[in-house]
């Protein structure tokens, strides 16, 4: 204990603002736990410039589309997406890199749940802002419906993609075939896309994430990226059996 | 995939998750390691127990003498429902065990005590087509990686410690009938596969990867008038020679599907350079759309690893129109100061051949009953009896079926792919055979790409009422049967031996059994509860020897039946790994 308070103490003296003994404003019994899981019990501040937009109650358990917005937040390195009372707690670790920190995306919701965007800057220090999202529940143990259609194995990682430009920026929107099954349906195994990137024409790396099982059955991502011209991005990626993700997005 | 290469595409990758990537824990294994497998008793690194497929043990603690206290230590469940044939061996790394389950499952214990550590599903399309149940016959390692091919012909490495994805590579089309269900092995540095399918009119072929990334170094057709290929670094193909010479024992363009299937893997042997990977029967099955040998179709084809260059084949069944598909394992063996190779194949023949140059020494029956054939020349041809072919459908009333005629072995083979054992001990090779006939027919048949390309209809007898397997133990310098013990369904499982002077071999019925090797009076045997069809093994830990056996009942046996249904219709599925040691 003596030493916790003592990091904490250096925490504060270093960062100033930064309220190490934030209370949850969601109110979730599961917070301590996750912040001892996920952030070693780092300090993690509540942050009004991080929002999370998500409907009150979600009308499909498996398809709740999220968007984490982040507001006049500079040098975000990392975005750690979780859902409190998911049986997979873990949606997204995204590194943002060239690209805005916020993000879009769908999830399967088991049951009510806090779902909440951990956000790290370049000094280290984690920032939170979350919302609580009402689900009749379900969704992460259903068998996803690419499992019984038969020619899942055919569309594999298929990418369909689109891209706004406006000189300055892009946005570019993705949605990649795939089953992104759980493994808690019975008798069938964990089966999802496990790594994600978006690459320049030289191979760069303009973002990258981690997904995990939560995320909706043939997910959808939106991102916002500086705009390069008329040079297409390419998306790799790769599931968790070693599947690849290789596609061209044209603007 | 856009027309993008796969090498890149891994680089970016690799690229852009580099700092995701575990830290290497454990030294990994070596090529050194591989080539003295047979000789080191910590561990199994690869199918074959030592690459050259002896199934031989240095070990004694565990001996005639005392194998009666033997008992089990742990046993885990595969698990789910999917409780089919599991003919996997067991490899055993750093007091790692990894095993491979029916349905393209590998899983990794702990292997003292059989906790589970990880486990890796493969998803499967719908669409598979593996002609004879849905198994798996083990793993390689190599590195830190654990290596394993998939029903819908895929490679995957997994990392051994989390078992996460480190590299995949797609085979071949499982749509066109592709599958994979071998165990792959390691020679300098390179995973060698075959592919399944002959019953779909594929073209058999032996490939060879880079281990470490998966990369394709080279590949080798084994049906004649095909184009074998190398591959540089940067993944350029380049052509390195057809195998054999186009029309030369095939007729037509039937050679262009011509089957001789790679599907049970192969061995390697370091003092020779040379894997030697058996091959399956030309397709379709009715001879006689294809006169000719059909090269290299039912033989044993010795590739020079170094090149991918087809050095020696030896072909027990030409012109095949029985399923003689001689995939069997081609065993490597000192004889009389030279190295050799062994053989018995699924046409009842057992062969002795120079491992060298493929230069027949000696061929005898190992079954009882051999019908096709009315022996083998000074070269070690079959001298067919024309009179036990199956006929010409051509030639028949209706032009629809040719006459029926009795065969034995029966197309499942007087040995399937349950692999022998030789112990340089006793100098006996011990070889799960079975007798058994059936009645076989030609039909007409055209190729059509994913359809079963056969062309014949059969069924199988029993020969003798009594029993179908049986364990013999064969003198290949003198072609004797030295003993025997029968089984009433037919054997299955693969042999194991050690200095302990002991055979081991599991049956359908359930049981692990172990006989003494000179004589095989039976002296140990244990019902693990559902049929063994997987080779045992066997190694040591901190003192102690342990046995190992994968148990699950299924394989072709229950799929083709006929009259041997009412021997084995009654035994019950599992999945499960059972492991034993002496009692203290």
């Amino acid at each position: 204990m003596k030493k916790v308070i003592a990091a904490l103490g250096l925490a504060l003296a270093l960062a100033g603002t930064v309220q190490a003994a934030d209370a949850d404003p969601l109110n979730s019994s599961r917070w301590p736990d996750l912040q001892r899981e996920y952030l070693n019990d780092a300090p993690v501040a509540f942050d009004p410039r991080i929002e999370v937009l998500a409907p009150k109650v979600a009308e499909d358990s498996m398809n709740v589309p999220v968007t984490v917005r982040l507001k006049g937040l500079p040098d975000v390195k990392r975005v750690l997406v979780i859902a409190d009372f998911n049986p997979i707690v873990k949606v997204l670790d995204f590194q943002p890199l060239l690209a805005q920190p916020g993000l879009s995306f769908r999830i399967k919701l088991q049951q009510a749940s806090p779902i909440r965007a951990l956000v790290q800057t370049g000094d280290g220090n984690w920032l939170a802002g979350g919302v609580w999202v009402d689900a009749a529940g379900g969704g992460c143990t259903a068998p996803s419906t690419g499992r019984s259609a038969p020619d899942w194995a055919q569309k594999l990682n298929q990418v369909q993609g689109r891209v706004w430009r406006d000189g300055q920026n892009q946005r570019v929107r993705l949605r990649i075939m795939h089953p992104m099954d759980t493994g808690l349906a019975p008798g069938i195994p964990a089966f999802f896309i496990e790594q994600l990137a978006i690459v320049d024409d030289k191979g760069d790396a303009m973002l990258k994430l981690e997904t995990f099982e939560p995320l909706s059955e043939n997910p959808v991502f939106s991102f916002d990226l500086p705009d390069t011209g008329a040079v297409a991005l390419r998306v790799v990626g790769r599931d968790n059996n070693g599947n690849r993700i290789d596609a061209k997005v044209q603007p | 995939m856009k027309g993008l290469r796969n090498s890149t595409l891994s680089s970016l990758l690799v690229a852009a998750f580099a700092a995701m990537a575990a830290p290497q824990v454990m030294a990994g294994v070596t090529d050194r390691d591989i080539e003295n497998d047979a000789k080191t008793t910590g561990d199994v690194l690869s199918w074959g127990m030592g690459t050259e497929g002896q199934r031989y043990s240095p070990l004694d603690k565990i001996n005639v003498g005392n194998v009666k206290n033997l008992v089990p230590v742990w046993s885990f469940s595969f698990g789910g429902e999917k409780q089919r044939g599991q003919e996997s061996q067991p490899l055993v790394v750093n007091g790692k065990m990894f095993v491979t389950g029916s349905y393209s499952r590998l899983y990794a214990l702990d292997a003292k005590t059989g906790a589970k550590l990880w486990q890796y599903e493969h998803r499967l399309p719908d669409g598979i087509m593996p002609c004879c149940d849905v198994v798996n016959r083990g793993a390689a390692v190599y590195d830190n990686l654990v290596i394993f091919s998939t029903l819908d012909a895929q490679l995957v490495a997994l990392d051994q410690n989390t078992g996460k994805v480190v590299w995949k590579e797609k085979i071949d089309d499982y749509q066109a009938g592709y599958s994979n269900t071998a165990a792959p092995i390691i020679a300098k540095g390179l995973i060698l596969t075959g592919v399944s399918g002959g019953e779909f009119g594929i073209v058999g072929r032996v490939e060879a990867r880079d281990a470490k990334t998966g990369k394709m170094v080279w590949s080798r057709p084994t049906v004649e008038g095909h184009m074998g290929y190398k591959f540089d670094a940067a993944g350029n193909k380049t052509e390195n020679g057809i195998s054999g010479t186009t029309n030369a024992t095939w007729q037509g363009d039937l050679w262009k599907t011509g089957g001789a299937a790679t599907w049970l893997g192969g061995s390697y042997d370091a003092k020779t350079g040379l894997a030697y990977f058996g091959t399956g029967n030309p397709a379709p099955w009715n001879s006689h759309l294809r006169p000719g040998d059909n090269l290299y179709s039912c033989a044993t084809v010795a590739i020079d690893v170094a090149t991918g260059q087809i050095k020696w084949h030896f072909q027990g069944t030409p012109n095949d129109g029985w399923d003689y598909d001689g995939v069997n394992e081609f065993v490597t063996f000192d004889m009389n100061g030279k190295r050799m190779g062994g053989k018995a194949d699924r046409n009842g023949f057992f062969y002795v051949l120079d491992a060298n140059t493929g230069k027949f020494e000696r061929g005898f029956p190992f079954v009882k009953k051999i019908t096709w054939a009315k022996g083998l020349d000074a070269a070690g041809k079959p001298i067919f009896d024309p009179a036990n072919r199956p006929g010409d459908p051509s030639k028949g009333a209706d032009g629809k079926k040719g006459e029926v005629v009795f065969s034995a072995p029966s197309f499942l083979g007087g040995k399937n792919q349950m692999p022998m054992a030789y112990s340089p001990d006793t100098g006996l090779f011990y070889v799960p055979a079975n007798e058994w006939g059936m009645e076989i027919w030609n039909e007409p048949i055209t190729y059509k790409k994913g359809a079963a390309y056969l062309g014949a209809g059969f069924t199988i007898k029993t020969i003798d009422d009594k029993y179908i397997g049986a364990l013999r133990a064969v003198d290949p310098k003198t072609g004797k049967i030295v003993w025997e013990v029968t089984n009433n369904a037919p054997l299955w499982g693969g042999v194991m031996t050690t200095k302990g002077g002991l055979v081991f071999w599991g049956t359908p019925e359930g049981f692990l059994k172990a006989a003494d090797a000179k004589t095989g009076k039976e002296v140990w045997s244990f019902q693990t509860g559902t049929g063994v069809v997987a080779p045992p093994i066997t190694w040591e830990q901190d003192g102690e020897q342990y046995i190992g056996v994968a148990a699950g009942w299924g394989g072709a046996v229950p799929l083709w039946g006929g009259d041997v249904a009412k021997k084995v219709n009654y035994l019950n599925q599992g999945g499960s790994m059972w492991v034993f040691k002496l009692h203290k």
